[in-house]
């Protein structure tokens, strides 16, 4: 696959994210293969709290997660970080992905050790092995630091399916994220582990914006804060949490919930 | 005889002069060949004389590894240049059109790539024959090989990676060191290896531009000629009627195919550890 470039760099922005950033969408499009994915798409998201993304499959989550973390460059509209254009971001794509932590579906761990997989993102090797204190502090903040703190150097590919989610977790937070984006991050996990990762995912929500895709309605109550629901790559609603379950304003949403059906 | 029983013979029948054919040549140049193996045959290295007769093939041996490595040092930078060049900026169609090249490549007779470097090496850019000439002949030789392997090897990394290291804010150039070559270079060594071996199986491009039979046993300079095992064995062989003299082609032949073939199971070793690392990674 190929490596996207940034193409405009805009100088004169600051180069630094605040550690709390707020994300503000506007009028997302995007068209893949000629097939309109994403239609007009409008999102803010608050500086902390959690944010669950829902919808049937099909409905352009994961694929606006992509265009948020510039997976996907090709689109129309606007995307502010931190009331600042993604695509003028100075450095380009990949410093702005320093803001932004991005949770695959499926765990993906890199054919090394626990430690250098925690490390992985942070730039130079002298920081990368310096960084004895903040592994065990991202370990802690994805609830793994107890199960792995006496086998740091056991390659990653030994643990769980749970735990090796978990630590891509710790290796997002690694780079210290302004945002952080899960695409289904507990999809095919155990029970214990979901409750792990979903009480992960509170306890970072304190401290920065969190973004998560969800087919399951009941961890979406669960995490509480707001519910977008999204459908045929439009946002239907927008909500906190309670007032989307139990008062849906839209006839879309309440088809969803009661069927898990949408027909936009 | 029942149809099942007919169309079994038939496929036996088929394979078994594929397997026990080559095995057969390899069995009677072994019986041949190592009867004139000793210590001071392959480990001495003295001009020959009578043809060879009564001189040690170390030089000969060593030349034909020198060969092949500088073959492998020159094309190995183009031949990776290539492979990214392919998993990064060709469009579909480029794709096709290089891998249609590369195949083409491939089966060029390597006797035309001697006369190529006979011609252009040699005569036009005055490099005479000398290891450079044939070190960069069968570069030409080995490049397809070596591209079409690295090409193999990059495009075995899962997707998922470089979208991790991406996600991460890794730069371009940290995905391909830390990512790309990081989970690629078994596959590339292992190509190496294979591509040294087929280079000191080669003769013909060797032939004209960068070997001597006698008059030299080490280079002095890249400028200098080469004596190898393979040429060795080409003029030892035109001795037909000289029993000493054919004894110390089987003899050398014995060494060559060692050789080869120890470059072929280093290449399997390499490569069967890389895959089970692969199968460990994936069942977990």
């Amino acid at each position: 696959m190929k490596i996207p470039q940034h193409k405009k760099i805009e100088p004169g922005l600051p180069q630094s994210c605040p550690r709390q950033v707020g994300l503000q969408i506007q009028g997302l499009s995007l068209a893949l293969s000629g097939v309109a994915v994403l239609e007009n798409i409008g999102l803010d998201l608050a500086k902390t709290g959690v944010t669950s993304l829902i919808g049937p499959s099909g409905a352009g989550k994961s694929t606006l997660l992509r265009c948020i973390n510039g997976l996907h460059q090709d689109w129309q509209g606007q995307i502010n970080l931190a009331g600042q254009d993604v695509r003028y971001w100075q450095g380009g794509w990949d410093q702005l992905r320093r803001h932004i932590g991005l949770i695959a579906q499926k765990p993906c761990v890199f054919p090394e050790s626990i430690r250098a997989n925690v490390t992985f993102g942070i730039q130079g090797w002298r920081q990368r092995r310096r960084a004895n204190g903040l592994v065990e502090a991202v370990l802690q903040q994805a609830a793994l630091w107890d199960e792995v703190s006496d086998r740091l150097m056991a390659p990653a590919e030994t643990l769980s399916l749970g735990q090796q989610q978990r630590l891509c977790i710790a290796r997002a937070l690694a780079i210290k994220p302004g945002l952080l984006l899960l695409d289904e991050p507990t999809a095919s996990l155990d029970t214990r582990s979901k409750l792990l990762i979903e009480q992960s995912i509170k306890s970072l929500a304190a401290s920065i914006p969190v973004l998560c895709v969800t087919h399951d309605l009941d961890q979406a109550q669960r995490l509480g804060g707001d519910v977008v629901f999204m459908c045929e790559g439009k946002v239907i609603e927008q909500a906190d949490c309670e007032s989307f379950f139990q008062r849906p304003q839209r006839l879309e949403s309440r088809e969803f919930l009661s069927w898990n059906v949408c027909q936009c | 005889m029942t149809r099942t029983q007919l169309s079994k013979l038939l496929i036996v029948g088929l394979a078994l002069p594929a397997l026990f054919v080559p095995a057969g040549c390899l069995v009677y140049i072994l019986f041949k060949g190592l009867p004139a193996l000793s210590w001071s045959f392959i480990f001495s290295a003295t001009e020959g004389t009578g043809f060879g007769a009564s001189s040690g093939i170390l030089a000969q041996l060593l030349g034909s590894l020198l060969l092949a490595l500088a073959a492998s040092l020159v094309a190995t930078p183009f031949a990776l240049g290539t492979a990214f060049y392919y998993r990064l900026y060709a469009s579909p169609r480029q794709q096709r059109l290089l891998v249609g090249l590369l195949n083409m490549l491939q089966s060029i007779p390597p006797i035309v790539f001697g006369l190529f470097g006979l011609v252009v090496f040699v005569h036009f850019l005055q490099w005479g024959v000398s290891l450079l000439s044939g070190a960069v002949i069968l570069a030409l030789v080995i490049l397809p090989m070596l591209v079409l392997n690295s090409i193999a090897s990059l495009e075995r990394i899962p997707r998922e990676y470089t979208e991790a290291a991406q996600s991460l804010g890794l730069k371009h150039s940290a995905v391909i060191g830390r990512v790309w070559l990081g989970q690629a270079w078994p596959g590339i060594l292992t190509g190496q290896l294979l591509a040294m071996a087929r280079a000191l199986s080669e003769t013909a491009p060797i032939l004209f531009t960068a070997t001597v039979f006698s008059g030299v046993i080490w280079p002095t300079s890249i400028f200098s000629p080469v004596t190898t095992l393979q040429t060795h064995i080409f003029y030892l062989a035109q001795e037909g009627n000289n029993q000493e003299v054919t004894q110390i082609a089987w003899g050398s032949a014995v060494v060559l195919l060692a050789a080869v073939a120890g470059f072929s199971l280093l290449a399997r070793r390499l490569s069967s550890w890389s895959d089970k690392a692969r199968v460990i990674t994936s069942e977990e």
